[in-house]
């Protein structure tokens, strides 16, 4: 068990020491089920850091601002900031390592282990409420959440509503870490591409009938991509207005600025925006489920970078994210790389 | 600014016209805003075409030029020299090609009239963005290096080293002649193999140009063409060149026989040993694999034999680094791998030899001083079975390629052992006879008509060991009888394979190999000496297999084409490199990584490129994630504009 105790202990202690320039954490929710990131500086108020089956973002994204933040700054803070992270977002640091655009030095990693369990998915939960507003949540004993509506109490095992990306987890224990919390438990994964067994079946045909339909509700908020920790470019594809300008670009160079998808969210360029998205994830994506969370319109696209992973896997025995020594896969060759899919 | 293009469609006879209304793709292409001038002609490369190009450029004040014709392999050089000549920078011409990527594919002349209109649109948009480039110019270190000691070797050492250039040339045998030295006599003439050959490696040990290094191996290659930097790994032989005396008492007391190589294992030799009387250099190799107390000294016995003191333990392996302009690899071959080749019996029974092995029976200087005898019982075989194709053409089980040089040397192996033993009969099992070459098909004829060998078309099926003889079972396909032959000894026409380590050899020098493992050449045709990798040349079987005549001819190419670097006092790179805006540069090494040619580097936080080594191939450009790189002429920015107008923009 994480003990919650210990884990405000050392982000106390670190903060005191000045170790670190802030912690970043959860926080109880505010309303509804997750939790809320918080940002810790002073050592006092540590004992609002939490750790429960409601911490479902992936901090790590914080880390990603901070740094870009840092690079504007004139006499940036070097020092390293705190993050608490669970297995699966232990792994965006090691991706954000491995592509060095944070050092090693520039986080202390508070890691806790998921042990038998994982996050919630509070569309589960509502599925099973019904549609009733929750009044209050609680953890029991025994992995168990007690949710009040406005009908009494209902008793929910919470592994019965935990996300889907937790039932499919590689690393429910962290990858790197300064501190460790909880206990290094052995967990069984039988089908760890599950989710995307439904779609592979289906013919081409029904696939993209499928896509089409999900993609033409895209709204082209970008919701998915601001919360990605591993959409960090300056400049991206998809966007013709976030250029990337130094001193040495032209104005011809700004005029001629290309616009390889157009910004309307047609379904031509939804799709352009979405398939180009998850190739430049693949072999960097460490499922954090993020997007999919994020997305207003109920887009599955954690489907879309399951697959890659998948493929990933099978094409380049290449998992995301353990080891942040070796090189990237993108940037890596070997003499026996399948080229049979090359035609 | 507004550029001034003018468009020139080739008809190519009709290659080009045949398909593709050429009138009609040049009238259209005149309607783009920045063509000043578009017109088509039948011949481009031609005279009159070129003269066409250069006075438009001059009488439109045309400031770029597309010329849609053939393939930019083909003509790109021709064009850009007309537009240098016509006073506008080269690499202000794009070709576009209308001819393989379009005419000869299609049939459908209006579908491929318009496809050749975007292909050409989309060139027009490239050289609209095109920047003047100049040629990129470097030094050439005026050495080469030579790697394999073989017959192939030697000649490109020897005639770079005539034409005045230093050459370094290394083995990893402690002596050069390579296969040649281990056979009698070559096929058609007859000449005795060795005295062929030690005169041209006595040669090369008394060159003043070359410098010899013998059980060495290349260790690490860097560097690009007219620039390569290489480290050279020479092993110690233990034994000082100048202090031998060769007087052999080493040899008499070393207590330790192993197999000996040059005799493939007819005969043995000592741990310390010469490999053969003639060898270059003339020194003795202490073998340490085989050598029972090196450290600590157990045996120590050559050593005081040994009276000038030439045997030295404390020798060390060495790092040799050496500067050099151009590379010839001329690794040879090696017979197909024994273990492979069960089935016929190989390596189970002792009179079951491989066609190198029956060679050095014939050679005078061999284990039996040129008698045919049998290895298990030194008698002479009145029955031998030649089996051609071992392992060759059988792409089920083995080579699917055809070794080339079998047939005539089984056809001289059978004659040669009709001339040792007269009274003996020759048998030689052949799918069909390959003997293309001067004077090779009368050499072939007379091994039957004059020495009397049977050929019979056929594959065997069978080989045992019965009462002392080799039974081979077979079937002679002309007559559809099965045979069977109760031979005294059996010779294998094994396949040749490229020499073991080539494929390691082949990945530090990034020389590509085809399916089989040889070294590719860049065009079977019109570049057979050339590697993909400029300034590296290929020289002798370690290519494809071929006979001792091709491998000098093609040896003497590879010097050629080495020279024609080394004799220039500046050589000249395409100036469409990778550049990186520091700017935008994170320094993550990404680019680093993925670069084939090892062009990028990492100084003080940012990537860099080493102009020469790039080959602008844009895998950088494609794999940074802040857009830091671009490749010159090849911008993202012409990219998309190059792929707008191929689809119809």
């Amino acid at each position: 068990m994480v003990e919650m105790e210990q884990l405000q202990k050392e982000a106390k202690e670190i903060l005191k020491q000045g170790k670190v320039k802030f912690v970043i954490g959860y926080s109880k929710g505010s309303q509804n089920l997750t939790a809320t990131p918080v940002f810790i500086k002073k050592p006092e108020h540590t004992s609002r850091l939490i750790w429960d089956p409601t911490c479902v973002q992936n901090l790590v994204k914080f880390i990603v601002d901070d740094k870009q933040k840092q690079s504007r700054e004139k006499k940036p803070d070097e020092r390293p900031v705190g993050i608490v992270v669970k297995g699966c977002d232990s792994r965006a640091i090691n991706v954000l390592i491995q592509e060095k655009f944070i050092d090693r030095d520039d986080v202390y990693i508070l890691g806790l282990s998921c042990e038998e369990l994982g996050v919630v998915d509070e569309k589960k939960i509502a599925q099973k409420l019904e549609g009733k507003k929750i009044e209050k949540i609680e953890f029991a004993k025994k992995n168990n959440l007690i949710v009040s509506t406005k009908d009494g109490e209902k008793k929910i095992p919470v592994k019965d509503v935990l996300a889907d990306r937790c039932l499919e987890c590689k690393a429910h224990f962290p990858v790197i870490y300064d501190q460790l919390f909880g206990e290094e438990t052995e967990r069984e994964v039988k089908e760890p591409y599950k989710s995307i067994k439904k779609t592979e079946s289906q013919s081409p045909k029904k696939r993209w009938d499928f896509w089409k339909e999900q993609l033409e509700k895209c709204i082209r908020c970008y919701a998915c991509r601001s919360i990605c920790p591993m959409c960090y470019c300056d400049e991206c594809v998809a966007d013709s207005i976030n250029m990337a300008v130094t001193a040495e670009t032209t104005a011809e160079e700004k005029a001629q600025k290309i616009k390889w998808i157009e910004r309307s969210p047609a379904l031509s360029e939804n799709i352009g925006y979405h398939l180009i998205r998850a190739i430049h994830l693949a072999g960097r994506c460490i499922d954090c489920g993020e997007c999919e969370r994020a997305c207003p319109v109920d887009i599955p696209l954690r489907l879309l970078n399951k697959k890659l992973e998948k493929a990933a896997h099978e094409l380049f025995d290449y998992d995301v994210g353990f080891d942040h020594k070796k090189p990237s896969l993108i940037s890596s060759f070997k003499d026996e790389d399948p080229e049979d899919f090359i035609r | 600014m507004k550029k001034r293009i003018g468009v020139f469609v080739c008809h190519c006879g009709i290659n080009i016209a045949g398909t593709v209304d050429v009138d009609k793709a040049a009238k259209k292409l005149a309607e783009h805003q920045d063509v000043e001038h578009s017109v088509d002609y039948v011949y481009m490369c031609s005279d009159p075409g070129q003269n066409m190009i250069k006075e438009a450029i001059k009488e439109k004040k045309l400031d770029s030029i597309v010329v849609s014709c053939c393939s930019p392999t083909l003509h790109e050089s021709t064009f850009r020299k007309a537009a240098k000549e016509a006073g506008i920078n080269e690499f202000q011409c794009e070709i576009a090609n209308i001819r393989e990527q379009c005419s000869w594919v299609h049939k459908d002349k209006e579908k491929a009239t318009e496809k050749a209109e975007k292909i050409t649109k989309s060139a027009v948009e490239r050289v609209a963005k095109n920047e003047s480039l100049e040629p990129i110019g470097f030094p050439v270190t005026s050495r080469a290096l030579v790697i394999g000691g073989g017959i192939a070797g030697i000649q490109a050492a020897l005639d770079i080293a005539d034409s005045g250039y230093e050459v370094i040339l290394v083995e990893r045998e402690p002596s050069i002649g390579g296969h040649m030295i281990q056979l009698s006599e070559t096929f058609p003439t007859l000449d005795c193999s060795q005295c062929i050959l030690t005169p041209k490696m006595v040669e090369v040990s008394k060159h003043p140009n070359i410098k010899l290094m013998t059980y060495s191996e290349v260790q690490e290659i860097s560097g690009y063409v007219g620039n390569f930097n290489v480290k050279i790994l020479k092993k110690p032989t233990y034994v000082d060149p100048d202090a031998c005396t060769l007087c052999d008492d080493c040899t008499e007391a070393c207590p330790v026989v192993v197999p000996n190589e040059f005799d493939l294992g007819l005969t043995g030799r000592k741990a310390i040993y010469i490999p053969f009387p003639q060898a270059i250099p003339a020194t003795f190799t202490l073998d340490i694999k085989n050598c029972p107390g090196l450290l600590p000294i157990a045996c120590g016995k050559c050593a005081d034999v040994c009276e000038p003191d030439a045997i030295d333990y404390d020798m060390e392996p060495e790092v040799v680094e050496e500067k050099v302009g151009a590379i010839v690899v001329a690794t040879g071959f090696e017979q197909y791998d024994k273990e492979k080749m069960k089935e016929y019996g190989y390596g189970k029974y002792p009179d079951v030899l491989n066609g190198l092995q029956f060679e050095r029976l014939l050679s005078a200087s061999g284990p039996t001083q040129g008698k045919v005898l049998r290895p298990s019982d030194h008698k002479e075989p009145k029955e031998v079975v030649f089996i051609q194709c071992v392992g060759s053409r059988d792409p089920e089980l083995h080579c699917s390629y055809c070794s080339k040089i079998c047939c005539m040397y089984t056809a001289k192996h059978a004659m040669l052992y009709k001339h040792h033993v007269p009274d003996g009969q020759a048998y030689i099992f052949y799918i069909d006879i390959r003997s293309g070459g001067k004077n090779y098909e009368e050499f072939v004829q007379r091994t039957t008509e004059e020495d009397g060998v049977v050929y019979l078309r056929g594959k065997v099926s069978k080989i045992f060991e019965e009462n002392n003889k080799i039974t081979v079972w077979g079937v002679d396909t002309l007559t559809g009888k099965e045979i069977e032959i109760n031979a005294d000894m059996v010779v294998l026409a094994m396949a040749l394979t490229p020499s073991k380590n080539s494929q390691e050899l082949a990945k530090k020098l990034k020389l590509s190999t085809d399916k089989d493992g040889f070294l590719a050449e860049a065009h079977p045709k019109l570049r057979p000496v050339e590697s993909i990798t400029s300034g590296m040349f290929l020289a002798g079987a370690a290519q494809a297999p071929k006979d001792i005549p091709e491998v000098v001819a093609q040896a003497s190419g590879a010097a050629a084409k080495a020279i024609s670097i080394l004799s220039q006092e500046q050589l000249f790179h395409s100036p469409m490199v990778a550049e990186v805006n520091e700017t935008l540069c994170t320094g993550c090494g990404m680019c680093i990584d993925v670069c084939p040619y090892e062009a990028l580097s990492l100084e003080q936080g940012k990537a860099e490129v080493n102009r020469v080594l790039c080959e602008g191939c844009g895998t950088c450009s494609a794999t940074c994630l802040r857009a830091a790189v671009k490749v010159k002429n090849i911008t993202p920015g012409q990219i998309f504009e190059m792929i707008d107008a191929s689809v119809g923009g």
